[in-house]
């Protein structure tokens, strides 16, 4: 909205423009068609030609030039002559119409001058001894009677004119400006609205005044994509509901079947090679279990689900924790877990949902085994950078190549991902620790350790935004 | 031996899949507890619970008459003891709500047998303490109840300090237990800071409970982490 009072200066501009082109125009038009008109001479001269035409022969007057006389018959002219001491008419046309007195007082020749004589427009011409008067038909000139300007009006012209014009300009733009407050007052909304438009809120615009065919499509609109969203929203639920209640349902089963394969895996009554059997079917049924979770909290994560339970954590303390977790119950001889924490390092605070961020690092710690079924040792530290806290898990395991690094830090998981790509999928550990990271505004970056193994660091910032 | 009176408390186990009750029966009768009741429902729970007066209650958060929370109203309104809730419903509402109400722990299913163990081991021997036990170490003993360590015949009292470590990493035996919460065992919530006082107190118990305190047998150091005691059976 910040262009408007560019718009209205603009549109301001235009109309005085114009206001000027049209006055210059008029101007113009005015000036041709008057010259236009003084191409036939004016009835005064013409009068006064006869006048010096009008020559004494004998008794009578008669004009000497037959070319004046032609022109008077061509326009229907009619002429007198009244003598200056008896005020008698002593020539006349041939054409002069009989309704025209032959004697006139000093009051009429002062009247014919001014005006008309039995309304035909009259024109006094002076001539040796008396006065030509030239009447013209009745339909030909209007005669303005009372000619007569008072010069203060005069003197004031200029002044008048300009508070006319300014007056006139004031009128113009208050005009303007009680249409554009119209038109602005309604185009308000809309623009309002079609702002709010692609942020997927609700748009609400009352559909009334000059723009209500607009309002009312941009209110069909916004119901549109609301609907859209509404529609997508329940389909995700649905779908993550659907994978709550099958990982729901599978977990009853797999328990028994992992207390089963988990007794018989430490009952000295089987031979070594029977144990060995069980703590391979409790092994798998751990990673099944994982998986489940894991499908879980990653389907709940990607559709917002997952509402976040932030407080004040140390980092430190609950990276420790997870670690010990691990020592404390997974914890295999193959597995060397290794704390590298600086030991000045003893509190990090942030803001973050505990729980979730120690599923990311135990994730991280269980990929790392997943990756190196023979051992490896684990590295796990947390470092204060200027701007982020950072939680390093490294190993020095098998590795993984440049390529497939690029890979997981770019190319989306399959979860995620709507082709349907036939390259080999990697767990959902890694996708949840995205997932986690994200959620706090934070980053993770997979490259290959200084060990040569494969490290992942989690990069969260002291403040969220 | 320390777990045989832990052994004998009286269990009652709740859950609505029968072949999941066998289960956690075999898992319970092998590691040796031997009074065990069993329920399928509230209704049944209840009335157990009345004839039989456990001293832990694992129970499931769905029954088909009623949710595993009501049930552990009911119960603790009878008589109080440990709950463990044992669940497919691995939500933290569920988490949140449980240890609201009381209970004690929360294990999520699918579980490991050792994992069950160990929490009803740990809810045990925080709720029941026999009078006149004797937690032996590898070079001595510990008096929780007099608060002090026999060691050679010698009777060494222990701190206040002391003594919380030393239950902490008691009813952790065998597990590390991070600096993080032995920091919270003594000093209480949002322990930060106390780290160098810690390193004193756990030099000042060694010594009292080690032979050889610069080599310790009994309270082990885990670089960076944490601490963990290994108590004889």
């Amino acid at each position: 909205m910040k262009s408007i009072p560019k718009l209205i200066r603009r549109f301001f501009g235009i109309l005085l423009m114009s206001v000027l082109l049209i006055f210059i125009l008029n101007i113009g038009m005015l000036f041709i068609f008057a010259s236009g008109q003084t191409v036939s001479r004016s009835p005064w001269t013409t009068a006064i030609e006869v006048a010096e035409a009008l020559q004494k022969s004998g008794d009578g007057y008669q004009l000497s030039d037959a070319s004046v006389l032609e022109e008077l018959e061509r326009d229907q002219v009619w002429g007198i002559l009244i003598d200056d001491t008896t005020h008698q008419v002593i020539w006349h046309t041939d054409n002069l119409p009989e309704e025209i007195p032959m004697e006139y007082s000093l009051g009429d020749i002062a009247m014919l001058t001014r005006g008309y004589v039995k309304d035909y427009p009259t024109f006094p011409g002076r001539a040796e001894e008396g006065l030509v008067v030239l009447g013209y038909p009745k339909d030909r000139y209007w005669k303005e009677m009372w000619p007569s300007w008072d010069y203060d009006m005069i003197k004031y012209l200029p002044r008048t004119i300009l508070v006319a014009l300014t007056a006139n300009v004031v009128l113009i733009f208050l005009i303007y400006l009680v249409t554009n407050a119209r038109l602005l007052h309604f185009i308000g909304p809309i623009i309002e609205g079609i702002q709010k438009l692609p942020e997927e809120q609700k748009v609400y615009i009352k559909e009334k005044g000059l723009l209500s065919e607009l309002a009312m499509n941009i209110n069909r609109t916004s119901e549109i994509i609301q609907s859209q969203k509404q529609e997508l929203k329940k389909k995700e639920r649905a779908r993550a509901n659907w994978i709550a209640g099958v990982s729901h349902d599978i977990r009853t089963p797999l328990s028994m079947v992992m207390g089963y394969a988990g007794q018989l895996a430490e009952d000295g009554r089987l031979t070594e090679e029977e144990q060995k059997k069980a703590v391979v079917i409790v092994k798998q049924s751990e990673k099944m279990r994982n998986l489940i979770r894991d499908l879980n909290l990653a389907s709940k994560l990607e559709y917002n689900m997952q509402p976040l339970k932030t407080q004040k954590e140390n980092i430190v303390a609950l990276v420790r924790k997870v670690m010990v977790d691990f020592m404390n119950l997974n914890i295999e001889d193959k597995y060397d877990l290794e704390w590298e924490t600086e030991d000045s390092l003893t509190s990090c605070m942030i803001t973050v949902d505990g729980e979730l961020l120690k599923r990311a690092v135990t994730n991280l710690i269980q990929n790392s085994m997943n990756h190196n079924p023979e051992g490896c040792g684990i590295f796990v530290s947390v470092k204060m950078e200027p701007e982020a806290c950072c939680i390093m898990v490294e190993d020095d395991g098998a590795g993984v190549e440049e390529e497939q690094i690029r890979y997981l830090n770019h190319a989306p998981h399959y979860m995620v991902c709507d082709d349907n790509t036939s390259e080999q999928k990697h767990g959902l550990g890694l996708l949840i620790v995205k997932q986690i990271a994200d959620a706090h505004q934070g980053k993770v970056e997979i490259d290959k350790g200084d060990r040569g193994g494969f490290r992942v660091q989690i990069i969260l910032p002291y403040e969220a935004e | 031996m320390e777990a045989d009176y832990l052994k004998k408390k009286r269990i009652l186990l709740v859950d609505d899949e029968p072949e999941l009750l066998d289960m956690v029966v075999s898992i319970l009768k092998q590691e040796g507890f031997q009074t065990i009741r069993t329920a399928q429902s509230v209704k049944e729970a209840i009335a157990a619970a009345d004839d039989f007066s456990p001293e832990l209650a694992i129970l499931d958060v769905m029954l088909p008459d009623g949710t595993g929370f009501s049930l552990m109203k009911e119960l603790k309104r009878r008589a109080d003891y440990p709950i463990l809730f044992l669940t497919a419903r691995g939500e933290d509402e569920d988490k949140f709500m449980g240890f609201g109400l009381g209970a004690d722990d929360y294990v999520v299913k699918p579980f490991l047998p050792k994992e069950l163990i160990f929490r009803i081991m740990a809810i045990l021997r925080r709720s029941y303490k026999e009078d006149n036990l004797l937690i032996k170490l590898p070079d001595s003993e510990i008096d929780f109840e007099r608060a002090e360590v026999i060691k050679d015949g010698e009777h060494i009292a222990l701190t206040a300090k002391e003594y919380d470590l030393l239950s902490a990493l008691y009813r952790n035996a065998g597990r590390i237990v991070t600096i993080d919460a032995l920091c919270e065992a003594a000093w209480g919530e949002n322990p930060y800071g106390y780290e160098n006082s810690l390193m004193a107190h756990i030099r000042r118990i060694r010594e009292k409970i080690e032979a050889n305190p610069s080599r310790p047998k009994a309270l082990i150091t885990v670089k960076g982490l944490g601490y963990k005691l290994l108590v004889e059976e």
